[in-house]
């Protein structure tokens, strides 16, 4: 045999033992923006789910079969998201999928998955609906492991009236599906502690001037913003208030925490309050190697959306509880296993036990998020409470 | 009257920034009846490659601010003439009337597409070469840069008058202008002049890129939003006039701020909008415009 003869032989065969190899995968779907403004989130919630993908493998899989993630980026677009789910359903036939960042894109597609009876972890997208859009069906096959809109708004109310005891409050969110409907969500806990927004103001993503918003915010004597959009337009808005010499304190949305509000605001961000699941600090043994083999594989100090790379690692591990539980790939089983998980789950927001039921698809309770603060370019615990406390682990109510 | 104020001087600066990208639209169409569609993209690559010089991104910072601007100048001409060569040329040579529409836009798209590559999709942050604490001016709040925005765009739109009316060269431009083939006629190098006037406008954007980087923030997907705003300035001030570009820009900044704030901030796109309709029902040629008459 000569050499070209011997490299052609030598090709084949591996490609033969890669497509052997790749026939047994379990294959998960993972989608979410892993460029423009909302992709700290995409990224970190996708490197969160590579991490807990390798560390099952590493253990032998689930099933015997070794997990391979599908990954795709929807650009924050909701007819990215359709045609991606389309694809993964049609083309790559996962078992499950995972992700999902933006609310507009988990509303607008993840009817495909429902459809096609594919469970979808959403990871990281809030609104509120997004759990309950199948809720009338029999089967419904959309859950989440983020802290939802309802939760976000409520800690907010509570954190801005309850405990600083604020009555003028401004309500600055996009234009976006995201922002609109954490917009109402807001309006909604604010009135329910008996308080209308003395500013509702909207802005369009891309904006560069934030002046009139923030005047009429002035204007009507608001003590606080409370914001709903991602990292650039919060920027601006942090570096507007700044501008006309207004200081007021900052809070809004879990979206605070992104890196490129933070870095893009710089010291303007300090201060921003804002309800997180997870804050980087190693307080458990599971945080702590988690931070440490996040920090390794991507070689970062600081993970750009430390939530989303939390709850995108336990995604993996709930599916893979479930998979493992229903011994089985198929869509249906699944389901059944995820609405009665019978072992505890331990992930780094949490330990889930029994996160979901037939009725209820949400993991993440009211008692779970704690409020983080920006301070010089990182998130923190915004109180010492919760940072005493942070090594107990909050389960679900 | 404070807040009034503050209102009025957030639209000047915005409505400088338009202006100043509108003045490109209106360079290369006084020399060649075209425009270069990819205007905003000019700007956004302009500010991208001063934030390579300037910021930390590809192992810098290089250069400090002011000695960036003209590396700039050079980078603008050179993509300015670029754009011409490919895009406008060929579409003058067959005096096709909507060739230099397509392959502008094109040429766009494309620009968009390499800076994403270069320099990845996010938004990045741009470092002031000013204080970025405000300083009061009768009684409202201006950021230093905003003022370097507006005199940099005045300064800019003087010099291009003045090279236009003082020397040989801005004499050949200005007869390009007036009547492209009695000037060729005239032995003008009508062609040299158009590839100029080309460079000459993506110089303007480029400067305006780095001059506005510093407020907004820097990115691939800059330049859309910003082009075309100072499209529409540039059709109800009038292609031919400085004036007009200059009005333009700032009903439209100030009517952004004003309508944001008096009526709602969901409306605040709406007037210029509904402003650059009624122009092109009442005096399609611009408010300081004067009419084309095409004879056929």
């Amino acid at each position: 045999m000569n050499l070209a003869r011997k490299l052609i032989f030598g090709s084949m065969v591996l490609v033969g033992a890669m497509t052997a190899f790749a026939a047994d995968n379990i294959k998960i779907g993972l989608q979410g923006p892993l460029t423009g403004g909302s992709s700290p989130m995409g990224v970190s919630m996708r490197d969160g789910a590579k991490l807990a993908v390798t560390e099952i493998n590493a253990k032998g899989g689930v099933l015997g079969r070794q997990i391979e993630l599908i990954e795709r980026d929807d650009e924050a677009k909701n007819e990215r998201g359709v045609q991606i789910a389309q694809e993964l359903i049609n083309k790559e036939k996962v078992v499950a999928a995972l992700g999902y960042i933006n609310s507009g894109v988990a509303l607008a597609s993840q009817r495909f998955y429902q459809e096609a009876k594919i469970p979808v972890m959403n990871n990281v997208a809030t609104a509120t609906l997004i759990a309950k859009q199948f809720a009338d069906q029999p089967e419904n096959y959309v859950f989440r492991n983020s802290a939802n809109d309802t939760i976000q708004s409520t800690m907010i109310v509570d954190e801005v009236i309850g405990r600083r005891k604020y009555t003028k409050v401004a309500i600055l969110a996009d234009s976006t599906n995201y922002g609109q409907l954490g917009r109402e969500d807001l309006e909604k806990a604010l009135a329910a502690k008996g308080i209308k927004a003395v500013a509702i103001e909207k802005y369009n993503i891309k904006d560069v001037d934030m002046t009139p918003q923030l005047l009429k915010a002035k204007e009507a004597g608001a003590q606080v913003v409370i914001t709903y959009g991602i990292g650039p337009e919060l920027a601006q808005i942090a570096n507007g208030m700044v501008k006309l010499g207004w200081k007021v304190p900052m809070m809004g949305s879990w979206t605070l925490s992104m890196g490129n509000f933070i870095d893009n605001a710089g010291k303007n961000a300090d201060g921003a309050l804002m309800p997180q699941t997870f804050i980087q600090e190693g307080n458990t043994p599971k945080r702590t190697s988690f931070i440490a083999a996040y920090q390794k594989a991507y070689k970062v100090d600081r993970i750009p959306s430390p939530v989303s790379a939390a709850q995108g690692y336990d995604s993996v591990y709930l599916l893979a509880a479930a998979i493992a539980q229903a011994k089985s790939t198929d869509g249906p089983k699944v389901r059944e296993a995820l609405e009665d998980l019978k072992a505890p789950v331990e992930g780094v927001v949490t330990t889930y036990n029994k996160p979901f039921s037939k009725a209820d698809h949400e993991a993440i309770t009211l008692n779970m998020p704690v409020i983080g603060k920006v301070q010089d370019g990182r998130v923190y615990y915004a109180y010492d409470d919760d940072k005493k406390r942070g090594a107990e682990i909050r389960t679900k109510k | 009257m404070e807040i009034f104020l503050q209102l009025i001087y957030s639209g000047i600066a915005l409505g400088m920034i338009y202006g100043v990208i509108a003045f490109g639209y209106q360079l290369t169409f006084a020399t060649s009846g075209t425009l270069n569609f990819g205007q905003g993209e000019s700007l956004m690559l302009g500010a991208l490659v001063g934030l390579s010089l300037v910021g930390n991104i590809h192992g810098g910072p290089y250069l400090n601010y002011w000695l960036m601007i003209p590396l700039v100048i050079i980078f603008g001409a050179f993509q300015g003439a670029f754009v011409e060569w490919i895009g406008v040329r060929p579409a003058i040579k067959i005096k096709s009337e909507f060739g230099w529409i397509m392959s502008t836009i094109a040429l766009a798209i494309i620009f968009k597409n390499v800076a994403e590559n270069i320099w990845g999709k996010d938004d990045l942050k741009f470092p002031s070469p000013l204080p970025e604490s405000p300083i009061k001016l009768f009684g409202a709040n201006v950021l230093p840069m905003e003022i370097v925005v507006v005199v940099g765009a005045l300064l800019m739109m003087a010099a291009v008058e003045v090279f236009n009316r003082k020397s040989i060269y801005g004499k050949a431009v200005v007869a390009t202008s007036n009547d492209r083939d009695a000037a060729s006629l005239m032995g003008i190098n009508t062609s040299a002049v158009i590839t100029f006037s080309y460079a000459l406008s993506s110089v303007t954007a480029a400067v305006a890129g780095v001059l506005v980087a510093p407020l907004t923030l820097t990115g691939a997907t800059m330049g859309a939003v910003l082009g075309l705003k100072a499209f529409a300035v540039a059709i109800i001030g009038g292609l031919n006039s400085g004036l007009g570009i200059i009005v333009g820009g700032l009903i439209l900044g100030i009517a952004e701020t004003t309508t944001g704030f008096y009526i709602s901030t969901g409306y605040k796109d709406v007037p210029g909008l509904v402003l650059l309709l009624l122009v092109l029902a009442v005096k399609p040629a611009g408010l300081f415009g004067k009419m084309a008459i095409k004879k056929v």
